[in-house]
């Protein structure tokens, strides 16, 4: 196995991922030099591959991942690693809007912070921000956990269907249909495994954990018989 | 002078109240000659109907919702629309024997879609989300289409092994609540949907209530049991066209460039929506008007939002050719299309094909008149029925009840819809031919005459007789 140098730079990005995927079908380890913030690298990426973007991306960068090792050197734009379903993205840097959108399953490290939205409608796997993550963060999100060790914007985990919104420091403000609780001491060992995995400690953090309030499950007339009606 | 005085006196005793009275009142105490608008309560603005929806939110606290479409009747309809066939500036072909052309590919665009989607007839079917559908239900659509030699679409609800298995060609859709959507379910498909918007309720998310969300459902979408679901309307991770753009290379890259990509939007302004859409990239643009079916929605959106698919169609074609798109960007059309002949004038108006939701239901026996005391239960009758939101389908269609849904045969049902799909068909090429084309694409505004200002002045078909378009 060795590791193969490809330049984005100004080329096609069909050529680029192309390029990208048959350096890992060949078992190479892949190294992405000249970025540029380009969007749309490293899509769809399986077991196996491991990518390494020198410098910052663009949009969707590692996404729909399943189970690809993508390290971002700096910066990454909106939605990185949307639906991915398995693997590990690590953004070194910031990540933009919608970082780890709908996924499924698998890890997003984000060292700095994340923009709004980050986890929105996610379905599984972790997200760990080192920063803050920024407003309506959580928003409609359905099963997984977000840990954000600088704490949240506004409108925190927001009409939230299901899933955990952890936070290292206080949100600028909760969401609606958002309920704090008191987390079990096997629940926080839980999530101090995960960021010891991630070579990160945490031992004086209070964690705030916030989850639904279910209220938004329901219409308030929930009454089967009332839809009946019409 | 105060309007109940007067000072005038007759030069006799005044009349008493009772030689006043003309005896003919309704009642002793009513004079005779009200307005029959007092008998007969007919006041424009409340209507019977009016009345009881400000009973119904004043008991209910919240706006009603339900299944199946509009029912206002201020709608204008392909009905307003006639063929004028060939005869002597144009010539027929024979419609019992010569052939017409029917294939319909879509998204046919060598170096982008390897694998363009190639229909035999110029009708598929719409998505409907398994869900909204019992799984019967979708497997009998899927398997219906593939005899037709035409398709389905997944819906919001994810991809049902069921649907996948019986349909040859499935197109997947992406909601913005973004349901059971990775990659190995991507790369199942033979066409993706990003859906903007629906005609039922542009502008506004998808509506499940909890009774249809079954544990299948519920684990599919990754939901609570019985809740009820309300999804967002805006996708969670592009907002405008230049996203949008970047978001279909996205999925160009996940499929690699093997099959099209559909942008479905509700119609509303969709000379401006189908020219973004069709620039942002999309191989096939898919307009469905304020008419479309829906499992549910808040009644108000059906009957106030969006445009008629009839006013649409126009719109969107001349979207496309506009910005030099036409012939590139495949034009879906639907909402409210319940024959070939409604389709064949959505045809002639500028769609290159057409998708059919309720009709396909209908096929599948929707409102067919069996289980009478089960529509009854529900309030309703065979023929009236639109109570799909309720998960209680007396048909086993829009249902997640076991019992209910076991009403549903599988290869009964497939074997209607294929039956209905080769009809209308037929329907598309006699008329198709009558006008004198070789292929139902080449059916053209030419073909068509306005019965009434209205349908002239939304489609720019000439009016009947005068043979101009109505202008201002
Ligand atoms: C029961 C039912 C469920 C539907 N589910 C969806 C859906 O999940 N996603 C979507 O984009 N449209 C959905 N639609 C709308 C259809 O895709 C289509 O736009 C519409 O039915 C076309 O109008 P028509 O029913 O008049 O043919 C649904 C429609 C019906 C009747
Ligand atoms: S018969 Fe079933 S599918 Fe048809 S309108 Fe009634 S509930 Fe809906």
């Amino acid at each position: 196995m060795s590791e193969v140098e490809i330049l984005a730079g100004a080329r096609p990005i069909r050529e680029v991922n192309e390029a990208i995927r048959s350096a890992v079908a060949r078992g190479d380890d892949v190294v992405v030099k000249d970025t540029r913030s380009r969007h749309n690298l490293a899509i769809g990426l399986g077991a196996g591959a491991r990518v390494r973007l020198e410098g910052s991306v663009g949009y969707y960068c590692g996404g729909l991942n399943c189970g690809a090792r993508v390290e971002i050197q700096r910066n990454a734009g909106w939605a990185v690693g949307e639906a991915m379903s398995d693997g590990e993205i690590v953004v070194n840097g910031y990540a933009g809007m919608s970082a780890g959108t709908s996924m499924l399953g698998g890890l997003l490290h984000i060292r700095g912070d994340a923009g709004p939205r980050c986890g929105v409608a996610m379905k599984g796997g972790d997200i760990i921000v080192e920063g803050k993550i920024g407003y309506l963060s959580g928003f409609m999100a359905h099963a997984g956990r977000i840990v954000a060790l600088g704490g949240a914007g506004d409108a925190c985990a927001d009409s939230l269907w299901g899933g955990e919104v952890w936070l290292g420091a206080s949100p600028k403000s909760l969401g609606v249909d958002t309920r704090e609780i008191e987390p079990s001491a096997d629940e926080v060992s839980s999530v101090e495994a995960l960021l010891e995995s991630r070579g990160l400690r945490r031992p004086e953090v209070d964690w705030r954990k916030i989850v639904s309030a279910q209220r938004l499950w329901h219409f308030q007339s929930r009454d089967a018989q009332a839809w009946l009606m019409i | 002078m105060a309007d109940d005085l007067t000072e005038y006196e007759f030069p006799f005793p005044p009349a008493t109240e009772d030689s006043i009275a003309m005896r003919d009142g309704a009642a002793a105490n009513r004079p005779a000659g009200v307005p029959e608008s007092y008998d007969q309560g007919k006041s424009a603005r409340w209507s019977p109907k009016a009345i009881a929806d400000v009973h119904a939110m004043s008991q209910l606290g919240r706006y009603q919702l339900r299944g199946f479409n509009t029912f206002s009747t201020r709608m204008p309809t392909f009905d307003d629309l006639v063929f004028v066939p060939a005869s002597m500036t144009r010539l027929p072909l024979e419609g019992y024997r010569e052939s017409c052309e029917t294939e319909t590919v879509l998204g046919d665009r060598p170096g982008l879609v390897s694998n363009p989607i190639r229909l035999a007839i110029p009708i598929y079917v719409a998505s409907m989300s398994f869900g909204a559908l019992s799984a019967n239900a979708k497997a009998a659509l899927g398997y219906g289409a593939s005899k037709a030699g035409t398709m389905t679409c997944t819906g919001e609800g994810g991809m049902l092994e069921d649907e996948r298995e019986a349909s040859n060609l499935l197109v997947y859709q992406i909601t913005p609540s973004r349901y059971m959507l990775d990659l190995e379910h991507l790369r199942m498909a033979d066409g993706i949907e990003l859906v903007m918007g629906q005609g039922a309720k542009p502008g506004t998310g998808g509506v499940l209530l909890g009774m249809k969300v079954s544990e299948r459902v519920a684990r599919m979408r990754s939901l609570p049991l019985g809740v009820d679901q309300r999804s967002t309307v805006r996708h969670p991770d592009f907002l405008g066209a230049d996203d949008l753009q970047v978001k279909i290379e996205e999925l160009r890259e996940a499929t690699g460039y093997k099959i099209p990509i559909f942008a479905k939007i509700g119609a509303t302004r969709p000379r401006y929506d189908v020219a973004i859409a069709a620039k942002a990239g999309a191989d096939v643009v898919v307009v469905d008007g304020t008419e479309g079916g829906t499992g549910a929605s808040p009644e108000m959106l059906l009957d106030h939002t969006g445009i008629p698919t009839m006013s649409a169609v126009r719109a969107a074609r001349e979207a496309l050719d506009e910005c030099g798109k036409s012939g590139e960007v495949s034009l879906v059309i639907a909402g409210g299309i319940r024959s070939g002949v409604d389709a064949a004038k959505a045809l002639a108006l500028g769609a290159d094909a057409i998708m059919i939701g309720t009709a396909a239901l209908m096929a599948l026996g929707c409102n067919s008149p069996r289980y009478f005391e089960d529509y009854e239960a529900l309030g309703t009758s065979p023929g009236r029925c639109h109570h799909c939101h309720t998960g209680r389908c007396p048909v086993g269609i829009t249902t997640q009840e076991p019992e209910l849904e076991e009403r549903l045969d599988v290869a009964g049902a497939a074997e209607r819809v294929a039956r209905f799909l080769t009809a209308m068909t037929m329907e598309i090429t006699l008329l198709a031919k009558s006008c004198g084309k070789s292929s139902v694409h080449n059916l053209e505004v030419e073909d068509l005459r306005a019965l009434s200002l209205e349908a002239s002045a939304f489609t720019g078909v000439s009016l009947a007789g005068i043979d101009r378009p109505f202008t201002w």
